[in-house]
């Protein structure tokens, strides 16, 4: 516990901490990580999402992310461009929904989809859930650019379902924060990096708290090198959401 | 001349058949001739039966694309990967153009892409379709039809939890209690219980989001199936692929949206699992072949016996107790267990199955759904779009089809057809609208690019700079951000909405066939479309069914060179052996060449004798080969060589090849036999000349 409070003291003030982390205060960091971004209440974001690929014209999607920590729900409604709007993602029970209002059919998805077709997945728009769904192990100390960094690497519990079971996290030793998340498969092959130039914080009155989130995201994908994904988001809204938000109904009313 | 042309021929025929090398060396020459003559009548039959298939299943005899396009054309890929085309913008314009070209009949627009179609486990589909009815109920009120389709849709629900709840039983029994998942034995608790049931109607939605999500991730028989499809216009290329033929339901009618499903897909990859197994050993059977002998026939019978969940999870209540009757009473058996009673029903062998076969069509398949899409349903085909966005839309099946003569062909099975207003959406052309859309949300965005290989640099490299800070609340509405597309009244629009003809000629094409009045005129006609293209500025890349049939194209050529090959070795081989024994034929002929020389016969004469003996032994030989050879053709087109497998289906273009002969094979035949005995004789010919009479005189004392 000591440890933990030095660790947010030097977040706080922003003085590095540079000591090699014991196992329990890698277990600490990383529910640092998890705590910071949990809202103990509603959850709402307007997202940017701009998409690299070979050969193609880039595509740029606007939507807004609905979440709720109580029960762990999940919905990514679509808003640009027009040929996109009211198509979503809705998240429940550890089942992933996709919605097109074009054909009005919901179809089950895996931890694996491609949001959209774009390089990022569910979990880059939820809140982070590292120690209930991995075991972190401290790797070593590196510099990332300007920043002196601890490298964690968790792999995933037996049973959990993500999309990727190997990750590698650069976490910020000023400020707790991830700047690099590096992302494999089962096989040891590096499938994305993520970057993380930017945290904001927010005060919740329902956490009493502030809760974090990425200002930008910046997903190179690591098999398709020439494509990459850029996620902003742009503003985020605490208030509480409407009590039937999370269900497929409220998702195609939507566009009707 | 003639006096002397006579008297070789005699000496010819003379020593035709006095030396038992002679005989060796026509049976070589024989067997020579036969082989070129058959080899070449069958594979021009293949030849001509696949350029049949090609051009008369989606190639046409000519395909024009655009010369920008990245990668060349193929109806069959090399790799799999449908190329790369770039569209032809300006379609209308082309089409008119191409069709003003002297001998062109048709020119038919197309495009080749394709999909993925999921289907969700059984629960998934039987939930969704009562959540359909559920919502159709809430907007539009109930009716007596509405209210009976929701009863029975619950039913099945309620018949699939059951077996649910016996399979964990089973698990059960195998392992200890504390393995199951509990979240999933409270799960099939629940949806089994009378009062989960009871309380459904008063909050159908919530029931049903139970079921979704937690019932039904315990079922896994899910599907992905794999559509190519043509996007073209349906009536032309119904009129002019004259092979094609309506199956089951109807055409598209003209102006309306649809998907035609090829037959060879719908009964390969979306019939009941165990039905499509039956077939296959049924027409394993049918071929003369044995459940006892062929060890895939016992896996499909394997297979059926085990997997019998596909059936057992769409029976009713009601249903199930029919087929426990209906088997109990097939079977003479007593068992009460339908999961048995299927497991031995499936037990097939050669005594039983027909009887068997017979029996699941009669009166079990009524019982079941034996497609997972009917003629007449709706089809989801989700595509991911030139534009780079994924592209869904739906499309009634209005029926399906197949070639004839190719009904069970794989290659050509595969293609599906589609309108191609609907084709043009899931391709997803990038208009000028849609990119400044594109760019005014980009620039909304503001993101600056940075360069991959210097990312960590520019967003980390600088010292003292603030990764975090304070962020003030926004305030989103949605309302304000999405006013609601409208997407489902334009989704149903779409499904009704006749397009006027002239759209066809309006938007992007990929590729189009050219279908010829007389296809002996191929090559003019490339030629003509080619300074067409020239002269118009077109930019199209035109090139001929051949090339255009991509692998199946490239193993034309391969047959032909391996034949070419084949042929080139055994004349190479009996080139070797005729040179040989005319050698040793003309070595026992020494004292009588001599003699012959000796009399006054200039050495002129007996290089004409040999040659002229050996060319005459090609001929009879070889015409004997050649109408062996006819023969054995004409057998073989009397009786047909049976397509084993269904890529043979293809090659075959139909069940059976039924070759032919051309006189050209039996002219090629002889004129190689001439030139290789010819060859081949002309050094033992020179040798015989070089022999001295003194020689001769030798030999006779």
């Amino acid at each position: 516990m000591l440890r933990l409070a030095l660790v947010l003291v030097g977040c706080l003030s922003g003085l590095a901490w540079a000591k090699p982390l014991a196992p329990a205060e890698v277990t600490e960091v990383v529910k640092i990580i998890d705590d910071r971004q949990r809202n103990s209440g509603d959850y709402r974001s307007l997202a940017y999402l701009e998409q690299k690929e070979k050969d193609k014209t880039d595509t740029a999607r606007e939507a807004i992310v609905y979440r709720r920590s109580a029960d762990e729900k999940l919905m990514i409604l679509f808003t640009k461009p027009k040929g996109e709007a009211g198509k979503g993602y809705l998240r429940l029970d550890k089942n992933l929904w996709s919605y097109d209002p074009t054909t009005g059919k919901w179809e089950r998805r895996t931890e694996r989809e491609r949001i959209a077709g774009t390089d990022s997945r569910r979990a880059d728009f939820d809140e982070s859930r590292l120690a209930e769904e991995y075991t972190s192990t401290f790797m070593g100390e590196a510099k990332l650019g300007a920043f002196d960094t601890w490298i964690i690497e968790s792999k995933v519990k037996p049973g959990v379902d993500v999309a990727f079971p190997v990750l590698k996290l650069w976490v910020d030793q000023a400020t707790g924060n991830v700047l690099k998340r590096q992302e494999f498969a089962l096989s040891g092959r590096l499938m994305r990096t993520l970057y993380y130039p930017s945290w904001k914080k927010l005060y919740s009155e329902s956490k009493g708290a502030d809760v974090w989130y990425p200002g930008e995201i910046r997903i190179y994908d690591e098999v398709e090198k020439a494509n990459s994904t850029i996620v902003v988001l742009k503003s985020v809204d605490l208030r509480p959401l409407e009590a039937n938000i999370f269900t497929k109904a409220w998702l195609e009313s939507k566009s009707r | 001349m003639v006096e002397r042309a006579g008297i070789l021929l005699r000496i010819a025929f003379r020593n035709l058949f006095r030396s038992r090398i002679n005989l060796l060396i026509g049976a070589v020459i024989l067997g020579g001739t036969l082989l070129v003559v058959v080899g070449g009548a069958l594979l021009g039959s293949v030849i001509s039966s696949m350029s049949r298939s090609i051009i008369g299943s989606v190639a046409g005899h000519i395909q024009v694309y655009s010369a920008a396009s990245k990668e060349e054309f193929a109806i069959w890929p090399m790799g799999g990967n449908d190329p790369d085309l770039s569209p032809m913008v300006d379609w209308e314009k082309n089409q008119r153009l191409l069709e003003a070209v002297p001998n062109v009949k048709a020119v038919i627009p197309m495009g080749i892409n394709a999909a993925l179609i999921t289907s969700g486990n059984t629960v998934d589909l039987t939930l969704a379709e009562l959540r359909s009815v559920v919502r159709e109920e809430k907007a539009h009120g109930s009716t007596p039809e509405l209210e009976a389709q929701r009863a029975s849709l619950k039913e099945h629900v309620r018949q699939i939890v059951r077996v649910l709840q016996s399979d964990m039983g089973r698990v059960e029994e195998i392992n200890t209690s504390d393995a199951l998942d509990p979240e999933a034995r409270a799960a099939i608790g629940r949806a089994s219980s009378d009062e989960f049931w009871a309380g459904f109607d008063r909050d159908p939605y919530g029931a049903l989001e139970f079921l979704e999500n937690r019932l039904a991730p315990l079922l896994s028989d899910a599907d992905l199936v794999p559509l190519r499809y043509v996007g073209t216009d349906l009536d032309a290329f119904q009129k002019h692929f004259d092979r094609m033929e309506i199956v089951d339901g109807q055409p598209v009618p003209p102006g309306h949206r649809g998907f035609m499903m090829s037959k060879f897909v719908y009964e390969d990859r979306l019939k009941l699992r165990t039905a499509r197994r039956l077939d296959k050993i049924k027409d394993a059977l049918d071929l003369k072949g044995s459940i006892a002998r062929d060890e895939t026939l016992q896996r499909y019978v394997r297979e059926n016996r085990t997997q019998t969940r596909e059936i057992l999870l769409q029976l009713d209540p009601l249903k199930t107790e029919r087929a426990i009757a209906l088997l109990q009473r097939t079977l003479g058996s007593s068992e009460k267990d339908l999961d048995k009673l299927l497991n031995a029903f499936f037990d097939t062998d050669d005594a039983n199955f027909y009887q068997r076969y017979e029996v699941f069509y009669r009166d079990l398949a009524p019982l079941l759904q034996l497609y997972r899409l009917k003629v007449g349903d709706v089809l989801t085909i989700t595509a991911f779009t030139r534009s780079g966005y994924v592209q869904s839309l739906n499309l009634k099946v209005w029926g399906t089809f197949q070639f004839r003569g190719l009904e069970k062909s794989a290659l050509s099975g595969n293609i599906n057809l589609m309108d191609i207003v609907s084709f043009r959406e899931l391709y997803g052309y990038l208009s000028a609208d849609r990119k400044a859309e594109i760019e005014a949300i980009k620039k909304e965005g503001g993101v600056q690019e940075i360069d991959r290989s210097r990312a960590e640099e520019e967003l980390f490299g600088q010292p003292n700079r603030r990764v975090v800070a304070e962020a003030t609340p926004g305030i989103i509405d949605e309302k304000e951000r999405f006013k609601g597309a409208g997407a489902a009244l334009r989704r149903e629009e779409l499904v009704r909405r006749v397009y006027d003809p002239t759209e066809i000629g309006r938007g992007v094409v990929l590729d189009a066939a050219v279908i010829l009045q007389d296809p002996r005129h191929l090559q003019k006609t490339l030629a003509d479309i080619r300074a067409l293209s020239d002269r118009e500025h077109l930019g199209l890349r035109v090139v001929s069914w051949r090339e255009a049939a991509g692998l199946l194209g490239q193993f034309i050529l391969l047959a032909t060179v391996v034949l070419l090959l084949a042929v080139g070795i055994i004349f190479i081989v009996a080139m070797v052996i005729i040179n040989n024994s005319v050698m040793m034929a003309t070595l026992q002929r020494t004292p009588e060449v001599g003699t012959m020389r000796a009399i006054g016969a200039p050495r002129a004469f007996i290089l004409w004798m040999v040659l002229v003996e050996t060319v005459t032994l090609g001929l009879i030989f070889g015409g004997l080969g050649a109408a062996l050879g006819a023969g054995a053709i004409a057998l073989l087109h009397w009786w047909g060589i049976p397509a084993g497998n269904e890529t043979l289906y293809f090659f075959f273009s139909g069940p059976r090849l039924f070759p032919t002969l051309s006189p050209w094979n039996i002219v090629v035949a002889l004129v190689v036999v001439v030139v290789v005995t010819v060859l081949s004789t002309l050094y033992p010919a020179f040798l015989a000349t070089r022999v001295p009479p003194v020689r001769a005189m030798q030999a006779d004392e």
